[in-house]
């Protein structure tokens, strides 16, 4: 199966998704998004970094400088309090979406 | 926001954060693609060919991090200071020459502001005129106002003016503590300054009372009088001090403003001038008399000055060709009219043409700095093509480059313009003292907040322009420039072109201006070498003054013993070889008077064409005082008593109204008959008002037989140095008045180098300006054959290889300076041609198309062209052609 890039408005989602299950760094949450899509949605790195700091700048994450697993240093994203409430939004409004899509395609042509 | 503002001021810390985290990413990717198998080497490579371009996601999350464009800015600017402060050759050039730039015009514009553009410091400013009346047709541009006029002005302008008042200035002694004080005083209508809108600092201005025949004489201080003699005194409404003969009692003070037309110590009010009220009584006897007076009118709100003006002019319209006057104004052939000016207009006309000429020159200075710093520019982009390049490939976008080059100039054009108000502080003074020759409007001159508003403009867009150029020439082919070495990159022909626009630009402009600075220089120098008709030369002379009470106007007799006797003390000096006195020596400034005269048998009816001529009081010794030629007959001497025979002596030009017989021996009259003079001498003619101006008919009335008293004018011979004899003056006059002033001790040589000072710094002013620009564009030519010998270093050793001559290869260099030198010259001399013509009321016997000048021009610049070639030509000449082909 071919690696999805993807869709415009969908990454800032992810990334709150991914924070919402721990704390992590760029590269790990660009890997876990892939992991957990079995490497079907691939993060394009120079949407990333902007994203986090968009965000950051909404006040949805917080980030601090902590020690990898590796034992580098490495700057770690979390979720905040506002950054849970986006994400119930978030994911409020992308399921309706998909409910949406799902029936218009569900719709049978004769 | 706070998170904003904070990221932009603790953007390094952040940047630096950046750096480390997308190097952390990269690690750990090329970690994960060691496990997955890769050799090291590729692991690396693999992970950053997946980041993707690093600089343009660096950028992107700078951009989201918000305020991208402050951020970017101040990013620029610290890009840019660093850049600046890496080449400080080129950053001191280019500050100083932007420096100068700008500075020269900050200096003229902080003077245009003050003396053409503020509003006049009085509440009622704007709303001022000043009425003027000239008699165009006899060549008098300001006859000044009579009494009677006045008055007509006065009753008749109610529909225009709210308030018309009068103004004249005379010298008295204001004794202050029992010591003479010679006071500029002003004398004016009571209501002068509530119609300009002036409010004392302490106690009132003049009031209706005050200006009555019989009332107390009363003083108001000008601020700075007050300040300087009195120390501010609080007190001093109320005391009293003697001034012609009289006590005059202090009212007031006046703020400290300018005054206009002229500066003054005190005011007094007409009544109290011995001659305003003396002659306005003899206006029932001789109408329009004292034609000496200023009169300013306040329009009434809603009334515009042109309405202003024709109800002037139709006021002095039906007053001249009132049958009563007719004879005096005789308005057909004279042209006498009236007008109104605005006072702001009237005060600067004399400087208005100047300062916009001067404004010019400064520009286009400015232009020539501009195109030179650009030019610098463009020269230092070649070296830093690979830079751009390499910023280009990892993503630098082209507007984000051209940003960060005009960040740059801008930034050097604002410490040129700190430069320049350095610049401009220290030349405002000079500057203001030559502008004081053209206007009295000099008192408001300063660098206040809008000329420094007017730096920062000029700084932004001499920034903007001279970046915008080498910017726009930044077009980067980023493989080319990177592949070949970094002296040898870029130089396109687009870039090329550009720097030969601007070099020919630059000497279009100064060609401009050395032209019109030869014009000058050719014109002052004629200037000084006109024949005046005297001998300078150890001649001093002093100004002395009768007291008006001690020695009243209708007894001339007084003052005039007292004059004899003076002279003939001061001749009676060791060292002294003519002592004289006469009412006023050349080029001491004034207007030619203009008596009609009849000659003996030649009397005509026609009042039109009764010649006229200009009157001199002299006292025996002054011709021979002052080094005129006596051309025929005799000089005055003491048989010349106010008994004897009436005699005058007449210069050479008025003798051309004899037609060819000699004047010695016959009669002339002034007074259509009534009195007779016999001419007993023909002496040479003189430049009394002007060096410039021709010389006119003039009469010598002896001193014994002067028909009223005089300001006299004290004139010793010496031998060896005039200025030593200057206390033996002040104790010859002493000695017989112990209370008349003198004043204004010169030598000739200083009136007429005085005379001369104006012409002379117009000169070199713009001699100093063309100057400048000459070297700077010399330094823009040199620089660019320099840069153009660097690049084609290769080239040149290529050529000598395959045999060339080292001369040839000169003259190739040497003809790509002097084809873009002979294109500017072309272009400069048609803009010199069209220019010169606003020179022309400046130039004397100097024609603004003078071929000499431009032939002169032309040689200079095309001789220094070369120079400026050669020097970095002969680097090309000096090549080894076996480095210059390894140099690759």
């Amino acid at each position: 199966m071919a690696k999805l890039d993807l869709l415009q408005g969908t990454l800032d989602l992810l990334i709150l998704k991914t924070l919402a299950l721990g704390a992590q760094h760029g590269w790990g949450i660009s890997q876990r998004i892939q992991q957990i899509s079995d490497n079907v949605l691939r993060v394009n790195q120079g949407s990333l970094y902007p994203a986090l700091q968009r965000l950051d700048t909404a006040g949805w994450i917080e980030s601090e400088w902590g020690a990898s697993e590796n034992n580098r240093q490495a700057k770690f994203y979390k979720l905040t309090k506002k950054g849970e409430r986006q994400l119930k939004e978030e994911t409020a409004q992308w399921e309706r979406m998909t409910i949406a899509v799902q029936r218009i395609l569900d719709v049978e042509t004769t | 926001m706070w998170k904003r503002l904070n990221a932009l001021f603790r953007h390094g810390d952040l940047d630096r954060g950046l750096n480390a985290e997308v190097r952390f990413h990269i690690e750990m990717e090329t970690e994960k693609n060691i496990r997955l198998g890769m050799s090291p080497e590729d692991a690396r490579l693999k992970a950053h060919r997946s980041f993707g371009p690093m600089e343009k996601h660096k950028e992107e999350t700078r951009e989201a991090r918000g305020i991208g464009w402050l951020e970017t800015f101040v990013a620029d600017l610290r890009y840019g200071a660093r850049a600046l402060f890496k080449h400080p050759g080129y950053t001191t050039l280019a500050v100083l020459t932007l420096g100068l730039g700008i500075g020269a015009n900050t200096a003229i514009f902080s003077v245009i502001n003050g003396v053409l553009l503020k509003p006049l410091p009085y509440e009622h400013g704007d709303r001022l005129v000043v009425l003027q009346q000239s008699a165009p047709l006899l060549g008098r541009t300001n006859t000044g106002i009579a009494i009677a006029e006045y008055f007509d002005y006065r009753e008749r302008g109610r529909d225009v003016f709210d308030g018309v008042v009068e103004y004249h200035q005379m010298n008295f002694d204001l004794i202050n503590r029992g010591d003479p004080d010679r006071v500029a005083t002003g004398v004016v209508s009571a209501s002068f300054f509530d119609v300009l809108g002036i409010k004392p600092v302490v106690g009132r201005t003049f009031a209706e009372s005050d200006d009555l025949q019989g009332a107390e004489a009363v003083l108001i201080l000008s601020h700075t009088y007050w300040q300087t003699k009195f120390g501010g005194d609080p007190n001093i409404v109320g005391q009293v001090f003697e001034m012609n003969d009289r006590p005059h009692r202090v009212i007031g003070v006046l703020p400290n403003v300018p005054h206009y037309p002229q500066e003054n110590d005190v005011y007094m009010p007409v009544h109290a001038c011995p001659f305003r009220s003396g002659a306005e009584a003899n206006i029932a006897r001789q109408r329009r008399v004292f034609s000496a007076l200023n009169v300013f009118g306040r329009l009434k709100p809603g009334v515009t000055a042109e309405q202003a003006a024709s109800a002037v002019g139709s006021i002095c319209h039906n007053f001249s060709n009132d049958k009563q006057f007719a004879q005096a104004y005789r308005p057909a052939t004279s042209g006498f009219q009236g007008t109104a000016i605005e006072v702001r207009d009237a005060l600067t006309t004399g400087a208005r043409d100047l300062l916009l000429i001067l404004l010019g020159i400064t520009g286009m200075i400015l232009l020539i700095a501009c195109a030179n710093v650009a030019n610098l520019t463009l020269a230092r982009m070649l070296g830093r093509d690979r830079e751009l390049a390499m910023r280009t490939a990892l993503g630098a976008g082209r507007g984000r480059l051209v940003r960060q080059l005009l960040t740059e100039s801008t930034l050097l054009a604002a410490c040129g313009g700190v430069v320049g108000v350095v610049f401009a502080y220290g030349t405002i003074g000079m500057l203001t003292r030559f502008v004081g020759r053209f206007t009295s409007r000099t008192g408001e001159i300063e660098i206040d907040l809008i000329v420094l508003i007017f730096t920062l403009g000029v700084s932004v867009v001499t920034g903007v322009l001279f970046g915008t150029l080498p910017a726009l020439g930044s077009r980067v082919d980023v493989v080319s420039a990177l592949k070949q070495g970094g002296s040898q990159a870029g130089g396109s022909s687009g870039r090329k072109r550009m720097q030969g626009a601007l070099i020919v630009a630059q000497v279009a402009v100064s060609v401009v201006l050395l032209v019109g600075a030869g014009l000058l220089l050719a014109s002052f120098y004629r200037l000084q070498q006109v024949e005046a008709g005297y001998r300078t030369q150890g001649v001093l002379t002093a100004q002395v003054f009768g007291n008006f009470s001690k020695y009243p106007n209708n007894q001339p007799q007084l003052l005039i013993d007292v004059y004899t006797a003076m002279i003939e003390r001061l001749q009676l000096q060791p060292g002294v070889i003519a002592a004289a006195i006469t009412n006023a020596v050349p080029l001491a400034g004034g207007v030619p008077g203009t008596t009609r005269f009849d000659i003996e048998g030649r009397v005509t009816d026609d009042p039109e064409r009764r010649p006229t001529t200009d009157t001199r009081i002299a006292s025996p010794k002054y011709f021979e005082a002052i080094g005129v030629p006596v051309v025929g007959g005799r000089v005055f001497n003491d048989l010349d008593t106010r008994e004897s025979q009436r005699v005058v002596v007449i210069n050479k030009s008025m003798a051309k109204y004899w037609e060819g017989t000699d004047p010695v021996g016959s009669k002339i009259s002034t007074d259509r008959g009534e009195t007779w003079f016999t001419v007993v001498g023909v002496v040479g003619d003189v430049r009394q008002y002007g060096l410039a101006q021709e010389t006119i008919a003039q009469l010598y009335l002896p001193l014994a037989q002067s028909p009223s008293t005089l300001a006299g004018r004290l004139l010793v011979r010496t031998q060896g140095d005039p200025l030593t004899f200057a206390g033996t003056l002040r104790a010859a006059v002493r000695a017989l008045d112990s209370t008349m002033p003198v004043e204004g001790v010169e030598t000739l040589d200083d009136l007429r180098s005085e005379a001369l000072a104006s012409p002379r710094l117009t000169a070199t002013l713009l001699a100093v300006f063309a100057f400048l620009a000459l070297l700077v564009t010399l330094a823009g030519i040199g620089g660019v054959i320099a840069t153009s010998v660097q690049q084609r270093t290769k080239e040149f050793g290529l050529r000598m290889a395959l045999g060339a001559r080292r001369d040839s290869v000169l003259l190739m260099v040497l003809r790509q300076g002097l084809t873009l030198v002979l294109i500017g010259l072309a272009i400069g001399v048609v803009g010199a041609l069209a220019a010169g013509r606003v020179l022309s009321s400046y130039l004397y016997q100097t024609a603004p198309r003078d071929p000499l000048i431009f032939a002169g021009v032309a040689a200079l610049f095309i001789l220094s062209g070369v120079i400026a070639c050669l020097i970095p030509a002969r680097r090309a000449t000096t090549v080894d052609p076996l480095i210059a082909l390894r140099a690759e």
